[in-house]
């Protein structure tokens, strides 16, 4: 049995700057694994344990997502290999193509049972790689899932939906996308990180993958900071609590708040 | 033509109904799951121009085909999604409807099921996705969508040739008018997964857009049981409890449909009032349509001053207090 994990190496746009032109500077942003993919990991790494599955990491994108830091930083969090595809033609990549990418590399593992992901990633946060990736596969996609159990062919998977929660089984392979909150990953140790070093990464080239072609060009033609309201900014004086409290309110009629 | 609240902006759908000026035809799908809660898709489907049809291919139960139906879309194709079957079983029956009948744009709402059904879609026809649109044009050859990304810091207009799928705000579930469509049913075989439970939620569901003061409790917060000081708060201004991510997800104190930010509500009230909340970009991006924003936390440095109208600095379990009093 296989199980992937699509995980991504990216930045958080927090530590981003936007130009007055729209343009978005990541020059001070430092790239990590996406901060929801090690709750995906985690739950995978559960799931393979209990069924003596092979895990393997995969991730594609842009020219610095397979260097062995990213790698490493991957690999210990508890896959057994990782596959990574990187490519500078994937800068800036929209979700369908990144999941017509990630498609052609789980068909290309090969008897891959079931591929899990995070919640959404921490740059783009569309939600939408996952439900496109299964669409590739001819595969269901279910989101939001809080745990994982059973065997392939027969999984119990929990997942939240608006209202409430469901248990469902599903028979086949699958993409399950799982909620931000599924698990609490642990911090990998020394020890993992030592681990991580040995174990297989395979690079493969965009170009060996079989990715059907797109049915749409997408051209950015403009960009534009978005226009927000002006703040006030006003820092009250806080070091008599009473007084401010007071001050607070009387703020907050003359401006029609209350 | 004004439309529903769009993505956190109340936008002006600058919808050229056909940039040449002729009787040009626009078709749109929309996929629906198991809630009909589709109102803003038919707005922005509608707008988009000419004398195409809107068509909605419903993977949920058999009762939202029917509402579906009576609220004025063209068509609609219902997948006789078996009984006990999720919607997103019937993602086959959705994807081959739309690829049947290719349309420019095809819709889908933000809920998890309505997620699988557009990837789906997008994937039979090859599409573009795209998750954070303003506004959409369509012209001759292109479709033109400004689209806001990461975190909404940057909007891209991107011109698109060929299909493109757009996840939008699904919006309320749409009043019937006239008699409605027939319902098309169609079969393909489902995926193989079931429902084996439902378990209901223990909160009560709510509406933050409809609240005009709303306060945001985040992680500054010690305690569930000091959910009361705020609940006192909330009494005294008459607002709605919201609060931030981890605080629903993670720590469980509130449910799922109170959290504010760029996965959660985005809402535009008179005042939103951030209690222990450090004010990062993915939650801060739910309120920037608020009118009035005060912050209350004790890290001088915390990024939420700077996005806030009023700030005060100090320990949220006085400060509240204090307010509470003062209005009291
Ligand atoms: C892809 C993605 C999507 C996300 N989507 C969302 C989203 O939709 N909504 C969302 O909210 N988050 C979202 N997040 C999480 C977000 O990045 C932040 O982690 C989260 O908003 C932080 O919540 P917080 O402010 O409550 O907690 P913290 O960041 O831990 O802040 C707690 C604050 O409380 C203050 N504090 C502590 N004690 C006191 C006291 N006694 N008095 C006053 N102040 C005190 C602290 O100074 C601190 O600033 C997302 C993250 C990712 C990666």
């Amino acid at each position: 049995m296989k199980i992937v994990v699509a995980y991504k190496w990216t930045s958080d746009p927090e530590e981003a700057t936007v130009g007055a032109d729209g343009v978005v500077n990541w020059s001070r942003a430092r790239p990590g694994i996406s901060t929801y993919d090690p709750v995906a990991i985690e739950v995978a790494r559960g799931l393979a344990a209990a069924t003596s599955a092979e895990l393997i990491g995969v991730t594609v994108g842009a020219k610095g997502v397979g260097t062995p830091l990213a790698a490493k930083a991957a690999l210990s969090r508890g896959l057994d290999r990782a596959v990574i595809v990187e490519d500078d033609s994937l800068k800036g990549a929209g979700q369908a193509e990144l999941a017509a990418v990630v498609a052609a590399v789980v068909r290309r593992i090969g008897d891959v049972d079931l591929v899990i992901t995070g919640d959404s990633s921490v740059d783009v946060a569309a939600k939408m790689v996952p439900t496109v990736l299964a669409g590739e596969l001819g595969w269901p996609a279910v989101a939001e899932v809080t745990d994982v159990t059973g065997q392939p062919g027969a999984l119990r998977v929990g997942r939240a939906v608006p209202g409430g929660a469901q248990v469902l089984e599903i028979s086949g392979p699958a993409v399950l996308a799982t909620s931000a909150d599924a698990t609490t990953p642990h911090v990998p140790g020394m020890k993992d990180l030592l681990a991580a070093g040995k174990k297989p990464v395979e690079h493969v080239d965009l170009a060996a993958l079989d990715v059907p072609a797109s049915s749409a060009v997408m051209t950015i033609t403009g960009r534009a900071r978005p226009a927000r309201k002006e703040r006030k900014h006003q820092l009250l004086d806080t070091s008599d609590p009473a007084e401010a409290a007071a001050e607070l309110v009387k703020a907050l009629r003359e401006v029609g708040a209350l | 033509m004004r439309c529903d609240w769009v993505h956190g902006y109340w936008v002006h759908w600058q919808w050229v109904r056909c940039e040449k000026g002729f009787g040009m035809s626009v078709n749109a799908w929309i996929v629906v799951g198991d809630q009909p809660a589709i109102g803003n898709l038919i707005t922005v489907a509608r707008s988009l121009g000419g004398d195409g049809t809107i068509a909605a291919v419903v993977a949920g139960p058999r009762a939202v085909a029917e509402t579906v139906a009576a609220s004025g879309v063209d068509r609609v194709v219902w997948c006789g999604t078996p009984d006990g079957s999720p919607a997103e079983a019937s993602a086959p029956a959705v994807a081959e409807a739309v690829a049947a009948d290719p349309p420019r744009v095809v819709l889908g709402g933000r809920n998890p099921g309505d997620r699988v059904l557009l990837g789906a879609a997008a994937a039979a026809l090859h599409a573009a996705v795209l998750t954070g649109a303003r506004s959409v044009t369509v012209g001759a050859d292109t479709v033109t969508v400004v689209n806001a990304v990461y975190g909404d810091i940057s909007d891209e207009t991107v011109e698109i040739s060929g299909p493109v799928a757009l996840l939008l705000d699904g919006g309320s579930v749409p009043a019937a008018s006239g008699a409605g469509v027939p319902i098309e049913e169609v079969t393909a075989t489902p995926y193989g997964v079931k429902v084996l439970e439902t378990i209901p939620s223990e909160f009560e569901e709510v509406d933050l857009n409809a609240a005009q003061r709303v306060i945001g409790v985040g992680r500054g917060l010690k305690a569930k049981e000091d959910l009361s000081l705020i609940e006192a708060l909330a009494a005294a201004l008459k607002a709605e409890i919201a609060c931030s991510r981890p605080v629903a997800e993670g720590l469980n104190w509130m449910g799922k449909d109170r959290y504010i930010g760029s996965s959660g509500a985005r809402i535009s009230p008179q005042l939103y009032l951030a209690v222990g909340i450090s004010g990062q970009l993915q939650h801060m991006v739910g309120v920037t349509g608020a009118e009035t924003i005060v912050a209350i936390n004790s890290d001088p440095n915390a990024a939420v001053f700077a996005q806030t109208d009023y700030g005060l600095v100090g320990d949220l379990y006085e400060l509240v207090a204090e307010i509470t009093s003062v209005l009291k």
